[in-house]
């Protein structure tokens, strides 16, 4: 068996926390163009990364939540089109979710949880909508560009199956790793 | 003695009775009731299934056989290209199948499960059974991605088989497409099958796309028309990858 986590040391435990930092993103990432049935709301799936970003952030700083956001961000842009970009609205949602008074809702609750990915969701689609018209004023004709009545259309559309799908399935990914994090954080005290 | 006698005298007929029925009771059950089997039979007759149910039932059988023989064939077809025979529309077609979808919730985008080992490039144009799906964007050693022709980027110079009425098709992020038409009064109407134009640089003419489904004539600008899709992409699990039907980079801009 492997010995409990206060017998580490202390180089093996940091080794071992970015592991599985990293393997949740690297799932999170695969998880997107999953779609299993239940997973699908018309066609959308939850927006994992998205997920990642708010049980990262709950308990950190704002600059935290935006360089994860950023860098999440980048990651989706590979998995899609290089612009407009995810990285402003993770971005956002990192440095909202840090910033949030959090005592207001439950303490360390899934339904508060569940409340800020369902407003950050909206927000995330909501920085793409704009990105989507900007793109369409300044550059008509280009590869980003779409008609403005067809955006605004679809925001409405994705907006709120996103925000409901992945505030469903948002405890998948924050409680394991708010286990994780809580479990480090007793015994590097 | 004399009781015995008045006794015969009373119940013989009774007695042969009795025994007549015991012994034809016994020959019954051991014949195995074949005659009361025969004779029920005989009365059931008139409501067994007639001539025109056992006709019904025939037919039945030959839609069910022929329904059969339809799915063989396609599954046939789907494994042929699988394989790598391709034999079947052109000769320079694969298969591959759909392990992925869009990885947002803007784009309208496929990833297949083949890629640049299976000689798949930039341009190559995918198609189902049914007709146009979408271009390769981006190809991996195994995976190559798929920019759907219901993106709103997406816009393919169409044609109307019947009238040869061109237009510009773009993607509304569903079922449905939109084309706009470049003749002021197009001859066009609901039903009408549209194919890929010969002016469309992206993609090789003549593929089916969908049909006419709602026209909008009365537009101000431009005539307008609804398309619903022939290919449902959203349930599509295999595809056709055209890998000669190599098409320039960029995309065809309207009015082009």
């Amino acid at each position: 068996m492997l010995k409990p986590l206060s017998q580490w040391s202390p180089l093996a435990l940091e080794a071992l926390n970015w592991a599985i930092t990293v393997s949740s993103v690297v799932l999170c990432t695969l998880a997107l163009p999953l779609r299993l049935p239940g997973m699908e709301l018309t066609e959308i799936g939850p927006n994992w990364l998205l997920v990642w970003v708010v049980a990262w952030s709950v308990k950190r700083s704002a600059l935290q939540g935006a360089v994860a956001g950023v860098a999440l961000g980048l990651i989706q842009d590979g998995m899609t089109e290089l612009y407009p970009t995810h990285t402003i609205g993770l971005a956002l949602v990192g440095i909202i979710t840090a910033r949030l008074q959090k005592q207001r809702f439950v303490e360390e609750d899934f339904i508060s949880v569940a409340l800020i990915v369902f407003g950050m969701a909206i927000i995330a689609e909501t920085v793409m909508a704009i990105q989507f018209s900007l793109g369409s004023l300044v550059a008509p004709g280009t590869m980003a560009s779409r008609p403005l009545s067809n955006i605004w259309l679809h925001h409405q559309q994705t907006a709120l199956s996103s925000a409901i799908l992945s505030s469903l399935w948002a405890p998948v990914v924050y409680y394991p790793l708010k286990r994780w994090w809580e479990q480090l954080e007793q015994t590097q005290v | 003695m004399y009781f015995l006698y008045r006794w015969w005298d009373r119940y013989w007929a009774l007695m042969a009775v009795a025994l007549l029925s015991l012994s034809v009771a016994w020959l019954i059950r051991q014949t195995g009731s074949a005659s009361l089997l025969e004779i029920y039979r005989l009365i059931s007759l008139p409501f067994q299934p007639n001539l025109t149910q056992q006709q019904e039932l025939i037919d039945a059988r030959t839609w069910e056989l022929q329904q059969q023989v339809m799915e063989l064939k396609t599954q046939n077809q789907q494994l042929r290209g699988l394989v790598g025979q391709t034999a079947i529309a052109q000769s320079q077609a694969i298969g591959a199948p759909v392990i992925g979808h869009s990885a947002d919730h803007w784009w309208q985008q496929i990833t297949l499960g083949r890629g640049s080992r299976s000689g798949v490039k930039i341009g190559a144009v995918v198609v189902a059974p049914g007709g146009l799906v979408g271009r390769v964007t981006q190809v991996t050693d195994h995976t190559s991605r798929v920019l759907l022709i219901t993106d709103p980027t997406s816009r393919i110079g169409v044609t109307i088989s019947r009238s040869r009425a061109m237009g510009i098709l773009r993607g509304e992020t569903g079922k449905q497409a939109t084309i706009e038409f470049f003749e002021k009064d197009p001859n066009v109407r609901s039903g009408d099958v549209i194919v890929t134009s010969t002016l469309s640089s992206l993609f090789p003419a003549g593929l089916a796309v969908g049909r006419i489904q709602a026209l909008n004539l009365t537009q101000t600008s431009t005539p307008q028309a609804i398309v619903d899709l022939a290919v449902p992409i959203g349930n599509v699990e295999w595809v056709t990858i055209y890998l000669d039907a190599k098409t320039s980079k960029s995309m065809v801009s309207a009015g082009t």
